[in-house]
């Protein structure tokens, strides 16, 4: 700001104008003096403060902070899931024998989650059960289905997803089954159980959670 | 109100009536006979005939064995020796027993190799094979028929399909039915079936035969050549099929005014006989026989007799899955399919054939 008020002379004009170059600080002294004696009622400070030349500001924009996008707590849209394949089963590790393990732990779990397959258990309390655990190893094989060529597939379940089971079978092949329309059937040691699949189109996880109701019918 | 409208309708039927001569080339009569697999009644009537001829006698009481097995289990039926032995050589037929076709399984074995399962939605769910709906489901599908081709089976016995269908009646489903069985056969071994399902309860029936000798009997009169009869000449073929309804079932046909059961009356113009020969066997009757039993009845007429015509009938069982050839039968509030030969004295025919509601039109 002072280098507008305050500019001094170049060489040239202060030879024309026939003026004497003054110091900065001897011209700044000069100009304070020269208002104090014209404007005797304005105070030093308010001098000053009008050569400071402060910016008015009229109207006041703020500046729009662009929202941040909601983060989202899941990760993955199952998009970009399917993308990364991480779910994925490769074919040199679809083996039968490699899963029986799997089926071993998954039978000592649910032992456990039963204190205990006793013959004598009721089998309402396995039902209760079954429906809140986890399937994931368990031998499942459809017994009814509106498609017939689904009826007969027996295999350990690797996966469960909202309306399907993956499963492998004997012959190491992957099987994608829906849900929707058939009736699974589930062995513990001496127990069936019947799976509706139209009345268990939930993710394991939110199963665990859900209060089934005896709604509807079970005719496929 | 719909509902009660629907129900006082009389169910649709249909009767295709065609005339022919024996001797026409094109003939389909014998294509017809042989092609309506399962018969369970044949009556002829005879005008004008005491006593039937030595001939007649005999092929009526030679209309062959037919067999009766109690819970056979389906898969016996496709075993290769069944298959070998039975359905190869000679035309073998089966039918479950007492089995509704609207409401159970019902199985057929047709001659050539077909085996027809007619199964309700669960059990189709279940036994896993692949099948199509029955073409008279409403909007909830109830029936699914299932076909088998033995004779494709039998010339691989270790393909997918073959093995498939092994473990679903085996293990997934085990059915057992009672079974009606008869074969024809060339050959001589007259007892093969006897000893083939010794293992089960089988016991050899010879169909029923009454015969009657009806007197002063009216009859229509019938022109060959009309089938829709003239006015005051000869009666339609209609009308005649109603008439040989009620003969068949020894109606009382008087039109007495106080007959509560029944007030029809023979068609005009008509003329009384004195006395008609009618017969009836029942059973579950091979077509081959039937067939031969037309051809004798057609040579009825080589010497001359006073008869004008001659007529054969045969129905077919209510609760078979299929009527002619593979044409799918069904049961609404009848389940007949039957058909009417009419023969003249100039070897000309009349065939009419009759199915119910749930029926497709016959060949």
């Amino acid at each position: 700001m002072k280098s507008v008020i305050y500019r001094a002379f170049s060489q040239k004009e202060a030879k024309e104008y026939d003026v004497q170059h003054q110091e900065a600080s001897q011209a700044e002294a000069f100009v304070r003096a020269f208002l104090k004696r014209s404007m005797p009622h304005m105070s030093q400070q308010a001098c000053e403060d009008q050569l400071q030349r402060k910016a008015v500001v009229l109207e006041y924009f703020t500046r729009r902070k662009r929202k941040e996008k909601k983060k989202k707590s899941k990760g993955l849209s199952a998009r970009q899931r399917r993308d990364l394949r991480l779910f994925d089963i490769k074919p040199e590790q679809q083996r039968y024998s490699l899963f029986l393990p799997l089926h071993e732990l998954w039978k000592q779990y649910i032992r456990d989650l039963c204190n205990g397959l006793k013959p004598d258990t009721q089998p309402q309390m396995i039902q209760a059960k079954l429906l809140k655990a986890d399937l994931h190893g368990a031998i499942i094989s459809v017994t009814k289905s509106k498609c017939p060529s689904y009826v007969g597939v027996t295999g350990i379940l690797l996966q469960e997803t909202k309306h399907v089971f993956k499963i492998i079978t004997k012959e190491d092949r992957l099987k994608v089954i829906p849900k929707v329309n058939c009736v699974f059937t589930v062995e513990i040691d001496d127990f069936v159980s019947y799976i509706y699949g139209s009345k268990f189109q939930l993710r394991s996880s939110e199963r665990s959670a859900k209060k089934f109701k005896a709604k509807g019918i079970i005719d496929l | 109100m719909a509902t009660l409208r629907r129900l006082r309708e009389a169910p649709r039927h249909l009767l295709v009536c065609e005339k022919s001569n024996f001797s026409h080339d094109k003939s389909r009569h014998r294509h017809l006979v042989e092609t309506h697999y399962h018969n369970y009644r044949v009556s002829f009537l005879i005008p004008e005939c005491g006593m039937l001829s030595k001939e007649l006698k005999n092929l009526v009481a030679d209309t062959g064995p037919y067999y009766f097995v109690k819970n056979l289990p389906l898969h016996e039926l496709i075993t290769h020796e069944f298959i070998h032995t039975f359905v190869k050589k000679g035309s073998c037929y089966a039918l479950t027993y007492n089995t509704n076709i609207d409401e159970d399984n019902t199985v057929a074995l047709l001659p050539n190799g077909k085996l027809i399962l007619s199964l309700d939605k669960d059990t189709y769910e279940e036994t896993g094979l692949q099948g199509h709906p029955s073409q008279y489901s409403g909007r909830k599908i109830m029936k699914f028929i299932v076909s088998i081709d033995l004779m494709d089976l039998s010339f691989n016995l270790n393909s997918k399909k073959y093995e498939r269908i092994c473990w679903s009646f085996k293990e997934k489903k085990p059915m057992k039915f009672d079974f009606l069985l008869a074969w024809h056969h060339t050959g001589a071994e007259e007892s093969a079936m006897l000893s083939f399902f010794s293992k089960y309860q089988i016991q050899e029936h010879q169909p029923k035969v009454s015969m009657s000798t009806l007197s002063d009997l009216q009859c229509p009169v019938l022109q060959s050549c009309e089938l829709r009869g003239e006015p005051e000449t000869s009666c339609s073929a209609l009308e005649l099929l109603d008439w040989f309804g009620g003969v068949f079932c020894n109606a009382v046909l008087n039109n007495e005014p106080d007959n509560f059961i029944s007030n029809f009356c023979c068609p005009q113009p008509s003329t009384v006989v004195a006395q008609a020969h009618l017969c009836t066997i029942t059973g579950f009757i091979l077509p081959e026989k039937i067939s031969v039993l037309l051809e004798q009845l057609c040579h009825y007429f080589d010497e001359p007799k006073l008869a004008p015509w001659v007529t054969l009938s045969v129905q077919g069982f209510a609760d078979s899955p299929v009527s002619w050839r593979e044409n799918e039968h069904g049961f609404w509030k009848g389940g007949e399919h039957l058909y009417n030969f009419v023969i003249f004295n100039n070897q000309d025919y009349w065939l009419q054939m009759a199915v119910g509601a749930n029926d497709n039109c016959p060949p």
